[in-house]
């Protein structure tokens, strides 16, 4: 019996599936560590690697585990004041980077202007400065500015990263036609009307990809509110988890935790925007 | 259009994540607009250590009770260790805001004292000291960190001597005595056993201590047990020593070649404590304020462990040597300094806070009058009885010297690579008479030192060091 080509196609692909899995289950392990340690007491994290051995269902001491480390979070240490400074911090960021890098990526990819090439040129002379090199200087006008200990001194230095300015400039020029603006024109349509109702639409996915960029560097963003924000009840999770962490004691059960904690919102903002994530990634990859 | 076609044509204009996060964002500055805004208009305190907060909140809470007015009270921060120094740093040389209090650490508080002893960010604490007694009150090595050109800066927070801990029911199954043991060689001589292969895979099932060329911090602790270091009283760099040399061509011997005798079990880390937690490693060099985290991060080896003090290096040499510190500096720009500094007294020089202190770190306080305090004689069941207050406070007097240059880090590098290097010689030529390595280790020595010297004299600031005695 002769095979169709499909099933061919199945019969081969599938040890490419059993390798993929296979490299699948490996980089989970750390994550299946993390969930472990975070339901277990700080005594039984280094004493079994995953979860305790015992005469339970599946050879595990199913009674050591624990919840109280999600409770002291809550309870104890108000987790919650962090997670929601941290959703504030990362929507708004998000939105407003995105919104200020998809006009300056207009403005510079579809608008002829004195002056366009030097800024291009500033913008991509600014891809090369490390951020670290400018935490001090960048502290000094904050503070001139009056902006230390405030969420604005954190929000307003990453409103234009030259990277997401490149990044919609590239997607501009590729996906926006300029005959499409010239249309919108003739028709008496103003610019942010063009901007709004025509940009956007087109480069959809790039928003979608910059914004889930832009959420993750803002939600993992950990020197920048240590140094900026000198309230307690300012700090998002990644500062207030790092606290639990302390130079005479840690607790690995609350970190771990906590850790898991501050995963969780983004891995759902992952999950309900993955498809546009991705096909922002992959735009321009291929040749239509 | 209709009104439900216009609203959904107004959503399509962008991507779902646009509404979702805009309304996360709308929802959580509702949450943060709710809160009570009040913001402290009196004095303010940093410290790095979290485990330091549980200790300093009944102090500071009883403290603002007894305060009349706003400016006086006191609000603690902690923050993390690098964010400190950058804050701190940042405030000293270009006038941003700083606490009026700050609890620091070592190798953060020294690069406060790279520029002129002017400029230097913290008061200068000296003659207050003398003039209350506090020099004499205080165990005088802790004062070293804290001392940049023959001033002091700071207020010591600890001692941080170090004894040896080792597995007792590991040692005690094998019939080794400890008690007759001196010395570095007597001890590796004593413990030899414990080094087989008992399931024949090649290697030993056990190693002697936990150490490995790249510790810098360990590295640093046994060469000022020896007598050796990276400085000299004057500050300046004392690196190309034969005393060095001795060290580092030892420890090179005791990682790498067929004398190996130290396995790489790095605390803070699930790795490292498993193999604590499996007695792969049998001792290890034990500061006091490790002592403490152990306890919380390896409850499971209560009772099994003891404390001894260091084995010396030659007969008669130093039992113990030190690693670590903290000390509260009050800032320039303290607005009150006399407040700030009635506070740091209170943290700093009562014996009831030392008592609590030592109970939840088993850190020791270098306030002597304090050694009395019972605590501290108290039976720790984390080492089968033994008195670890009494063991640690026996070793405090005879804790090395430190100075407190800003270059110790650099310094210390340099002088890592030494030993790195000639443990690889070690492992490559299967070297394990550390004699062989003498020559080697003074020549490299003599490079870092040329190096080191170099950098430091870049600094136009440190030319006003005392001259040579």
């Amino acid at each position: 019996m002769s095979l169709t080509n499909a099933q061919r196609q199945k019969l081969l692909l599938f040890p490419v599936y059993v390798a993929l899995t296979a490299a699948g289950i490996f980089t989970l392990i750390p994550f299946a560590w993390l969930v472990c340690a975070a339901f277990k007491t700080n005594a039984d994290i280094f004493a079994f690697n995953f979860l305790p051995l015992g005469d339970g269902f599946l050879g595990v001491d199913w009674g050591r585990l624990t919840l109280l480390n999600f409770f002291r979070l809550f309870r104890e240490l108000g987790i919650g004041v962090a997670l929601t400074n941290s959703i504030f911090l990362a929507a708004t960021s998000a939105l407003l980077a995105t919104f200020c890098c998809s006009l300056a990526g207009y403005a510079l990819a579809k608008f002829r202007f004195a002056g366009r090439g030097l800024v291009m040129s500033l913008v991509l002379a600014a891809l090369v400065v490390p951020g670290s090199l400018l935490l001090a200087p960048g502290y000094k006008l904050l503070y001139d500015l009056g902006l230390l200990n405030s969420f604005a001194g954190l929000i307003l230095p990453g409103l234009t990263p030259a990277f997401g300015v490149f990044l919609f400039r590239q997607a501009m020029v590729n996906a926006v036609p300029a005959t499409l603006i010239e249309s919108a024109r003739i028709d008496g349509a103003g610019e942010f009307r063009i901007y709004f109702t025509i940009v956007l639409p087109l480069v959809r996915p790039m928003i979608g990809a910059y914004l889930m960029i832009t959420f993750l560097g803002t939600w993992n963003n950990f020197i920048g509110p240590q140094i900026v924000l000198q309230d307690p009840q300012s700090f998002p999770l990644s500062v207030a988890i790092n606290q639990l962490r302390g130079l005479y004691g840690t607790d690995y059960g609350l970190i771990m935790s906590g850790t898991l904690v501050s995963i969780a919102p983004v891995l759902a903002l992952f999950l309900l925007l993955q498809k546009e994530f991705i096909a922002g990634l992959t735009s321009g990859a291929v040749k239509g | 259009m209709s009104a439900p076609s216009r609203l959904r044509a107004f959503f399509a204009v962008t991507t779902p994540a646009v509404w979702v996060l805009l309304a996360l964002a709308l929802g959580a500055a509702g949450l943060i607009a709710a809160r009570p805004g009040a913001r402290s208009t009196g004095m303010s305190h940093w410290l790095f250590a979290k485990g330091h907060v549980a200790v300093y909140t009944p102090v500071f809470a009883k403290w603002n009770a007894e305060q009349p007015t706003e400016a006086t009270r006191i609000e603690s921060l902690l923050i993390d260790g690098p964010a400190l120094e950058r804050r701190m740093l940042s405030a000293f040389m270009s006038g941003t805001p700083v606490a009026d209090i700050v609890e620091t650490e070592r190798s953060m508080a020294c690069r406060a004292f790279t520029g002129p002893l002017e400029d230097v960010g913290f008061v200068d604490l000296t003659d207050l000291l003398k003039a209350e007694g506090l020099m004499d009150k205080i165990n005088a090595p802790s004062f070293a960190p804290w001392t940049s050109r023959g001033r002091i800066f700071g207020l010591p927070h600890d001692v941080h001597p170090v004894m040896l801990a080792y597995r007792a029911d590991l040692v005690e199954a094998a019939g080794i005595d400890l008690s007759k043991v001196e010395t570095w060689a007597e001890f590796f001589q004593a413990m030899r056993p414990l080094m087989a292969d008992g399931d024949g895979d090649g290697r030993p099932d056990r190693y002697l201590l936990n150490f490995w060329p790249n510790n810098r911090d360990l590295m640093e602790l046994l060469l000022l047990q020896a007598g050796g270091g990276l400085f000299d009283a004057d500050e300046r760099v004392a690196i190309a020593t034969e005393r060095n040399a001795f060290v580092l061509a030892n420890l090179a011997t005791w990682c790498a070649g067929p004398g190996r005798v130290t396995v790489d079990a790095p605390d803070f880390t699930a790795a490292g404590n498993t193999l604590r937690l499996r007695g792969v490693v049998v001792a290890a060099l034990m500061p006091d304020w490790l002592a403490g985290i152990w306890k919380l991060d390896m409850p499971d080896l209560g009772g099994k462990l003891r404390l001894m003090p260091l084995p010396a290096w030659e007969k008669g040499g130093r039992r113990t040597s030190v690693v670590g510190g903290t000390m509260l500096g009050i800032t320039k720009a303290s607005k009150d300094f006399e407040t700030a500094w009635a506070l740091a007294k209170r943290l700093y020089l009562d014996p009831e806070v030392h008592a609590a202190f030592f109970k939840r770190t088993t850190i020791i306080p270098p306030f002597k009058s304090s050694w009395e305090h019972p605590a501290f004689a108290a039976p720790d069941p984390f080492f089968g009885g033994q008195p670890s207050g009494t063991l640690f406070i026996s070793q405090a007097a005879d804790v090395p010297m430190r100075p407190a240059s800003p270059y110790n880090l650099p310094a210390l590098a340099r002088v890592n690579e030494v030993l790195i290097a000639l443990a690889e010689r070690a492992a490559r030529e299967g070297i394990s008479d550390p004699e062989v390595l003498l020559p080697d280790a003074r020549a490299r020595l003599a490079g870092a030192q040329q190096r080191v010297e170099k950098m430091i004299s870049r600094n136009v600031f440190l030319r006003e060091t005392p001259p040579a005695r």
